[in-house]
């Protein structure tokens, strides 16, 4: 793993030039996929870092979305507004992100995680367009911060208990006892702000609104996804713990996901909307993570894969109408389709991807979540099908508004669309909905 | 460069020629062939794509293909002129693509690929004109058409105790499943939610807002029928269950409840579309008494003549300065003749007139149903919904075709358009001969049918009543009354097909949208911002505050303080 670790570090010199950074991020991204192999469970190992088919999907994610936000954010460059410095911290989050991805030791994957804090801090504080990031800053700090110190204390007892923090080498914390079950609690928290479950979100909404393109596309696309990582890689040190407070996490992310559904119909602000139905969604992942069922971890991870694009793909969308049209709102961007009528059609396309419409990657892994959670549970089939059902709902309302009917009468033209824009769209679109050819290439395989 | 609506005719009418042969040799030879594209396997379960090529798809296959080709024939002229056109042939094209893919899919997950597909496509060609109309009646279409996606969803979570999805190998003996009961009952709403049958009905007519081509190929024949080809395949599990009776029920109060809609109301493409609903509601029916073979020829000769009589309806809101409404119509028989003769030969093949499309399968399933011991109830709806159809029927015809001519001054209605009339033409062969043929091919041995002469007679009966009844009904001078404003209240409720568009609207979505604003409110900026975010910093903001007034060097409070505390610890140490 460390020729990408090192390639990424040698593109820290380069970042006075945003073609050469934009190529190589795209040649690394096609050199990784030549490592797409799962013969071993782990490889590439080394020092302290090794794969598995999981971190694998996850790196290539990384580097996917890392290309497309340097190619989406020629803003930055056109405008001179820091390109050099904007570069280099994008390359230090993909570098923690590898990092993390990579880890084989607990504590190593602790500090990377927290790293990664760090540069999306800056992207939103240097990038963002209004006072409000310091407050949206703030706020995503703390929550994944005040979740994540305790986690900290768990790991050295954990190392205290086995006498190592490699992967697989760490004793399980047996019984479901009050102690068992403080420390499980503990350890699955950071995550799951980080995912985040509902109830403990409210730092994304405002992250993400206040993000530039690029914090929106990495936190969507990637960092989200690493509190189900980290999930997959905690929960099984808790079996008993997690068998008796399962239901709690899933009664709050579905429940909370059909709240979250209800509230996305209320929003008026695209990027808002986006960021909601990132929680409902990500809801979904947090049940079937923690039924500890094969099913569910698979949908999971196919999930975090299909919404990891899906989701950078809408923000990208919502960042174009931005340029051209100067506001998120949905009352005033609405009507699109008369002004980017060819761009109408990526909305629909992605849209569909959204709303877990065949054949993407989101149905697929639905379809595996919704399996694992109706069977520990007929119950939840309730509101699954509510979550669904507004899943649907609120795409279709962004959809709409923002695409047909009567458009503002304050605009008069822009751009319908540059090819570089449309290369980015296709970009997202098409793994989404070619990988489920082969669906066990996104599949998390022991 | 050749036009699109013409490449695609030939595209789509050669696949049908194709199709149709195929559906032939698997009929004689008894064929049929699977393919499977395994998407992934986990835990020796596979999620795989199949495909089944037999008779009944290829069959199907071949009629969906063969009106499609004549409806974007037809969009040639109809959409002329429209600067969006080549986008609107694509969205037909995709739509057709759907529903191929729904119907060589007899797997609970990979159908999804053709039912959302059509749901979203639907979705988009319903909205294809930039109206709020147009928006609100594409959203109520999508959202209708999501229950049905949802509950094929937690079917799909049900099935997954046989192991597999391909539910054709499993329908024989789904008792295997404990859930099988709650299975048949999802995999039957999603059926109603797709067939529009009550409580869904609503966005049938709704969707009436998309271009007329798609109302014909989309909203009569197609993707309305996907809920009861669904069903057709699925029909061997759902004998003998709970949900089969409350289909059966649903089904007919359809029928009927669209068959009297339709006598009230006045836009044309309403009423085809309130008929189309009734003619389901018949499909629907017949399928939950057990004639899952009947269905499917109705499906396949109503498919004929109720794209014609889209077609019609078409041409002449064509004709008619984009007018739609039936009161502005009359008298159309003289100036388009062609048009009308096929308006009339599919509104007769609809009627069941004998010898045309309609007559072999309906009165056949009217036939069977009579014959089958179903209760009182679905009995006489059945008969009052024969005659409301003759009695619909008639009145359109009284209002655009036979009756006064109540045009504006201004007007050119002919039937000079050769791109719209010639589709209709081939149509027109299909609703006069498709039946038959239909009837020859699928029941080479007829249905044994024994009853009593009035039985025998009593659908000719309601539809003689019902046609002269529709037609004296509506026919009217300006020194007439107005009737109906006596029974005000009842019409209201019958013309507004039991207030389903209000409720399934408004109804549906005043509760779900409040409570968005409530959460919005209550939830996100609220209690979760007071126990986080804000809520902490003003705790932490008043609690430092508070210590800065202890880090005042104030002698007396240090003194106070180390007193209290002195205190304390005597407490606490005794």
């Amino acid at each position: 793993m460390l020729k990408f670790m090192l390639a990424c570090i040698m593109l820290m010199p380069l970042v006075n030039s945003w073609w050469a950074v934009q190529s190589s991020l795209f040649i690394l991204t096609f050199i990784l996929m030549l490592y797409c192999h799962h013969d071993f469970s782990n490889y590439m190992a080394g020092w302290c870092f090794n794969i598995d088919s999981l971190g694998y999907i996850l790196i290539l994610l990384s580097f996917w979305i890392t290309a497309l936000v340097v190619c989406s954010s020629q803003k930055v460059l056109k405008e001179n507004n820091y390109p050099s410095l904007f570069l280099l911290v994008n390359i230090f989050l993909l570098f923690f992100l590898i990092m993390t991805f990579s880890a084989n030791d607990y504590l190593l994957f602790y500090i990377s995680f927290e790293s990664s804090l760090i540069p999306t801090l800056i992207l939103i504080l240097g990038w963002g367009y209004q006072p409000e990031r310091l407050q949206a800053g703030v706020y995503m700090l703390f929550y994944t911060l005040f979740a994540s110190l305790p986690l900290l204390v768990s790991l050295i007892s954990l190392y205290n208990m086995s006498g190592s923090l490699t992967l697989g080498l760490v004793e399980n914390v047996s019984g479901a006892g009050f102690i068992s079950c403080i420390w499980y609690v503990v350890t699955v928290f950071a995550f799951i702000v980080k995912l985040p479950m509902f109830l403990v979100h409210l730092w994304l909404p405002k992250a993400h609104v206040e993000a530039p393109v690029a914090g929106s596309m990495i936190l969507a696309g990637v960092l989200l996804k690493l509190g189900g990582y980290g999930l997959i890689r905690v929960l099984p040190l808790f079996g008993e713990a997690n068998k008796n407070l399962s239901w709690l996490w899933v009664s709050i992310s579905l429940v909370g996901g059909v709240v979250v559904s209800l509230m996305c119909l209320r929003q008026v602000d695209m990027k808002a909307l986006i960021a909601y139905s990132s929680v409902a969604h990500m809801g979904l992942v947090l049940s079937g993570l923690v039924v500890f069922g094969w099913w569910g971890v698979n949908g999971a991870v196919v999930v975090m894969i299909g919404h990891g694009l899906c989701s950078s793909g809408l923000f990208c969308l919502a960042n174009m109408v931005y340029e051209r049209i100067g506001s998120r709102s949905l009352l005033i961007s609405k009507g699109l389709m008369n002004f980017m009528p060819s761009m109408a059609l990526w909305w629909f396309l992605l849209s569909a991807g959204n709303m877990a419409a065949p054949p993407t990657l989101n149905l697929l892994g639905e379809i595996s979540l919704i399996i694992s959670v109706v069977s520990w549970s007929k119950v939840s089939m309730l509101s699954i099908s509510l979550l669904s059902f507004f899943s649907a709902a609120y795409t279709l309302y962004m959809f709409s508004l923002s695409q047909h009917g009567k458009y503002y009468s304050a605009l008069f033209s822009c751009c319908s669309g540059k090819v570089r824009e449309y290369l980015i769209l296709m970009l997202h679109w098409l793994p989404l909905n070619v990988l489920i050819l082969k669906g066990s290439t996104v599949m998390f395989i022991l | 460069m050749v036009s699109m609506y013409l490449s695609s005719m030939l595209f789509l009418l050669s696949g049908s020629l194709s199709c149709l042969v195929l559906s032939l040799l698997c009929l004689k030879s008894g064929q049929a062939w699977f393919i499977e594209w395994e998407l992934l396997s986990l835990n020796s379960s596979s999620i795989v794509m199949t495909l089944i090529l037999d008779w009944m798809s290829f069959m199907f296959l071949g009629f969906v293909m063969f009106i499609s080709s004549m409806v974007l024939y037809y969009s040639g002229e109809y959409m002329h002129g429209d600067s969006n056109m080549n986008r609107f042939m694509y969205l037909v094209l995709a739509f057709v693509m759907s529903m191929g893919f729904l119907i060589i899919s007899p797997n609970l997950i990979s159908i999804l690929l053709g039912w959302d597909g059509l749901g979203l496509v639907s979705y988009a060609l319903v909205i294809y004109y930039q109206n709020e109309k147009s928006a609100n009646a594409g959203m109520l279409t999508a959202l209708s058409n999501r229950v049905g996606d949802v509950a094929i969803l937690l079917a799909i979570s049900l099935f997954f105790s046989c192991g597999g999805w391909n539910f054709l190998f499993y329908v024989e003996n789904m008792p295997i499943i404990g859930s099988g009961g709650l299975l048949c009952g999802l995999v039957v709403l999603a059926a109603m939610t797709k067939s529009a049958q009550i409580p869904f009905s609503a966005w049938l007519p709704a969707a009436m807002a998309a271009p007329t081509p798609v109302s014909a190929l989309v909203h009569s024949s197609t993707l309305v029928t996907a809920g009861v080809y669904l069903l057709i395949r699925f029909s061997p599990a759902l004998e003998g269950r709970l949900s089969q009776t409350v289909l059966l029920l649903l089904s007919s109060l359809t029928m009927f409840m669209a068959g009297l809609g339709a006598n009230f109301e006045y836009d044309l493409k309403k009423i085809i579309a309130l008929s189309t609903l009734s003619q389901l509601g018949v499909m629907m029916s017949i399928l939950s008494l057990g004639y899952a073979d009947l269905a499917f020829f109705h499906l396949l000769a109503h498919a004929l003549f109720k794209a014609l009589l889209f077609m019609c309806a078409g041409a002449v809101i064509h004709s008619v300065k984009d007018y739609q409404d039936i009161r502005m119509m009359g008298g159309l028989v003289y100036h388009m003749p062609l048009t009308g003769m096929c308006m009339n030969l599919a509104n007769l093949a609809l009627c069941g007139t004998p010898f045309l499309a309609g007559f072999y399968s309906k009165d056949m399933i009217l036939e069977v149903a009579f014959m089958s011991p179903i209760n009182l109830v679905s009995f006489l709806l059945y008969a009052l919904a024969t005659g409301l159809t003759v009695c619909y029927t008639m009145r359109l015809v009284y209002y655009s075709l036979s009756g006064d001519f109540n045009l504006g001054n201004l007007y050119s209605i002919s039937d000079e358009g050769k791109i719209m009339t010639n589709p209709m033409m081939g149509l027109s062969v299909g609703a006069v001969f498709g039946g038959a043929t239909l009837a020859w091919l699928i029941f080479p041995c007829p249905y044994m049918i024994c009853m009593s002469p009035v039985f025998k007679m009593l659908a000719l009966i309601v539809s003689v009543i019902g046609g002269v009844l529709g037609y004296l009904l509506n026919l009217n001078a300006v020194n007439y009354n107005l009737n109906s404003l006596k029974y005000y209240n009842s019409v209201v409720f019958s013309g507004s097909m039991w207030f389903m568009p209000f409720l399934s609207t408004y109804g549906a979505s005043k509760n779900f949208l409040g409570s968005g604003e409530t959460y919005q409110s209550v939830g996100d900026m609220g209690w979760s911002e007071y126990y986080g975010g804000q809520g902490i910093y003003s705790f932490i903001m008043s609690s430092s505050k508070i210590l800065q007034v202890f880090q005042d060097n104030s002698m007396k409070i240090y003194m106070l303080s180390f007193l209290l505390w002195v205190i304390v610890l005597v407490f606490v140490v005794v």
